[in-house]
């Protein structure tokens, strides 16, 4: 009851309060700093959580560093970590001399060679995805389970066939009866832009997916309003659909600039010989060549204790060499690329 | 001559647009599919003037593959094929998730966003076979990966942690695996993170505020409002994944090692048969599985 006649009282006149009462804390006030607490350990968990992925991304980049940066007698050495104790480009030299022959040939080869395969993977794909998607002709849901069934199966497991398929390239009987003999497309340098015309290139299922997923959410306003003014099929396509289709255009381009760039399965079975960087690299550092690449580096640039460590530092830089178009083309296209990616159709 | 109907003249140009694919498909798809069923039932040898000898044999490829080849690290065929599976149920799952998370990181703001998406996305880059058979160092000393986890694998901090917590033992063996693999969960999640994070800012903004108004905790948000708007990419990205494993699968080194060093194409061929069977049967189970979960709406 006397409880009650106080609690009364601070609430009618709000002057009385009783002793107990004022030496209590002011209930908000530990609120706010608890919430105040509860977000700076929020804040600090995000944050470590952040940094930690990166550095685990990173690591491996990281870890090359003081390899391919330092110098060869270095290597091995305990006390060096993260920062070379001297900087030297020495085995960049050593990489570009023995990998690349001294010149950037092959790179800017490669680079060509890539992008003009992804230039004709855009066009076909886009094509191709344009067709199934707005073009309501008989048998476009066959077609398109057909797509997604390119996707599924593993190009591997169809290497065989296709290999001895290409060894002797015959279409339907016709070059046979024409030439009198099948031909070798095997090491042709034209069999990869046939591949990648013919819609099947490096993942070009996925890419016409990705098209058709793109075209197939347009609105049929922008076609029609074309063709009231006067524009033929093809017009319409190349002037208001393709124009229109850039975030795909963005997305493609880049995964298949990646990709093909990268590549070493269709360029090594296909085209052994070619001058493809990728190639070039996996064969030239494979493990058994290890006491060739240690004497070039002995020869040439007089390093004495060579090991597994010295050819696996030239390995690295030769790594770095290769990575650096990559690494432009991605810094370039990842702002635009997840805009892009967005609007693309993968989301649907 | 008659005028041809739009429509019809809009099918035949759409036509002409598929016609590369379509004989691209006949060529390098439907032919060479074809030939590996065949070449599966059969003695198949390669003339020295060109052409190939077939000789039918029935399923004794497949008889040979399963008991008498072994690959290269001389295991039995089966147990490759068992392994590889169970393999692929763990980390499919493991790396969608781990995308999952990478995405929604980056799709929080926070200061220094844009330098962390630049470190996110490497992986697109790092996953290639090259970049990774070229980092991955020959020596035990200096093996990136390896050393990337030796960290967490020698030091007992984690691992007391772990046992902290009172796990059953089993569940410490499979989180340490997992954190073994990290590299490997690492460079196969680039995309899929790409493919994720566009779903997330797809999102409209006033499905979060309305939840925000209806006093929803970020975690009921995350479960109703995030998962059920995504759950299509994240069938998507399911799908690629499982892809992507299979196509850097130990087994497609096999089929190389059979049909072109110890030149035995039937039994290649076989393997690639079953290889195919394979991806199919686990993608029809993975998606028959989705499905129950997730709604599937594609474009109609």
């Amino acid at each position: 009851m006397a409880n009650n006649r106080e609690l009364d009282k601070m609430q009618v006149n709000n002057v009385y309060i009783p002793e107990k009462f004022k030496k209590a804390k002011i209930p908000w006030e530990g609120y706010r700093i608890k919430k105040e607490a509860m977000g700076l350990v929020q804040k600090v968990f995000f944050i470590s959580l952040v940094v930690g992925l990166c550095f685990i991304i990173l690591y491996p980049l990281l870890k090359l560093f003081p390899t391919v940066f330092g110098e060869m007698s270095d290597l091995g050495n305990p006390d060096v970590v993260w920062i070379p104790k001297e900087f030297s480009t020495v085995s960049f030299r050593a990489a570009f001399k023995i990998a690349m022959g001294g010149s950037i040939g092959s790179l800017v080869i490669s680079v060509l060679y890539a992008l003009s395969i992804t230039a004709i993977q855009i066009f076909m794909s886009a094509m191709a995805g344009y067709s199934i998607a707005r073009i309501n002709f008989r048998g476009r849901n066959i077609i398109f389970a057909l797509v997604v069934l390119t996707i599924l199966v593993p190009p591997q497991a169809l290497l065989i066939s296709q290999y001895l398929h290409f060894k002797q390239f015959d279409v339907l009987g016709l070059i046979t009866m024409f030439t009198g003999g099948t031909i070798d497309l095997i090491n042709k340098p034209y069999v990869l832009y046939l591949m990648a015309f013919l819609g099947f290139g490096l993942k070009q299922g996925l890419f016409i997916f990705i098209f058709r997923q793109f075209f197939i959410t347009m609105p049929n306003e922008f076609e029609e309003a074309a063709v009231i003014d006067g524009c033929g099929f093809y017009r319409t396509y190349f002037k208001i659909m393709l124009p229109n289709a850039m975030p795909p255009v963005m997305t493609v381009g880049v995964l298949s600039f990646v990709w093909n760039y990268g590549d070493v399965y269709y360029t090594n079975y296909f085209h052994p010989d070619g001058p493809y960087l990728s190639v070039i690299l996996q064969r030239m550092f494979d493990p058994t060549r290890r006491e060739a690449v240690n004497d070039a580096l002995f020869k040439h640039f007089d390093i004495f204790l060579t090991n597994q460590m010295t050819f696996d530092a030239t390995k690295q830089a030769a790594l770095f060499i290769f990575l650096i178009p990559l690494l432009i083309i991605y810094f370039l296209a990842q702002r635009k690329l997840v805009e892009n990616l967005e609007r693309s159709g993968i989301v649907g | 001559m008659k005028q041809l109907k739009y429509e019809t003249k809009r099918k035949f140009h759409g036509f002409v647009f598929i016609l590369p694919w379509l004989i691209g498909f006949i060529m390098f798809f439907a032919v060479p599919l074809v030939n590996t069923v065949v070449y599966s039932f059969n003695e198949v040898s390669v003339r020295e003037q060109g052409g190939m000898n077939l000789e039918y044999s029935g399923i004794q490829n497949y008889i040979d593959l399963f008991q008498k080849e072994v690959t290269t690290a001389n295991e039995q065929v089966l147990r490759l094929l068992v392994e590889e599976n169970q393999q692929m149920i763990i980390n499919v799952p493991l790396i969608v998730i781990f995308s999952l998370f990478l995405a929604l990181i980056i799709n929080a703001k926070f200061p220094g966003r844009g330098a962390v998406r630049v470190i996110f996305f490497l992986p697109i880059i790092l996953g290639l076979d090259i970049v990774m058979s070229m980092m991955q160092l020959d020596t035990g000393m200096m093996g990136q990966a390896a050393a990337t986890t030796s960290a967490f694998a020698d030091a007992s901090i984690a691992e007391s942690i772990l046992k902290f917590t009172g796990l059953p033992a089993e569940a410490i063996v499979f989180i340490k695996d997992i954190i073994n693999n990290i590299f490997t969960l690492i460079t196969q999640s680039g995309v899929q993170t790409l493919i994720l994070l566009a779903g997330l800012q797809s999102i409209t903004p006033s499905m979060y505020e309305v939840a925000k108004i209806e006093g929803a905790t970020s975690y009921e948000t995350f479960w109703k409002v995030t998962i059920p708007a995504i759950a299509n990419i994240i069938f998507f990205a399911s799908i690629y994944t499982l892809i992507d494993v299979f196509l850097r699968s130990p087994i497609t080194k096999e089929i190389h090692q059979f049909a072109f060093l110890k030149s035995k194409i039937g039994v290649g061929s076989a393997l690639s048969v079953i290889f195919i069977l394979n991806a199919v049967v686990l993608l029809g189970l993975i998606s028959w599985f989705l499905k129950k979960v997730v709604k599937l709406d594609y474009g109609k």
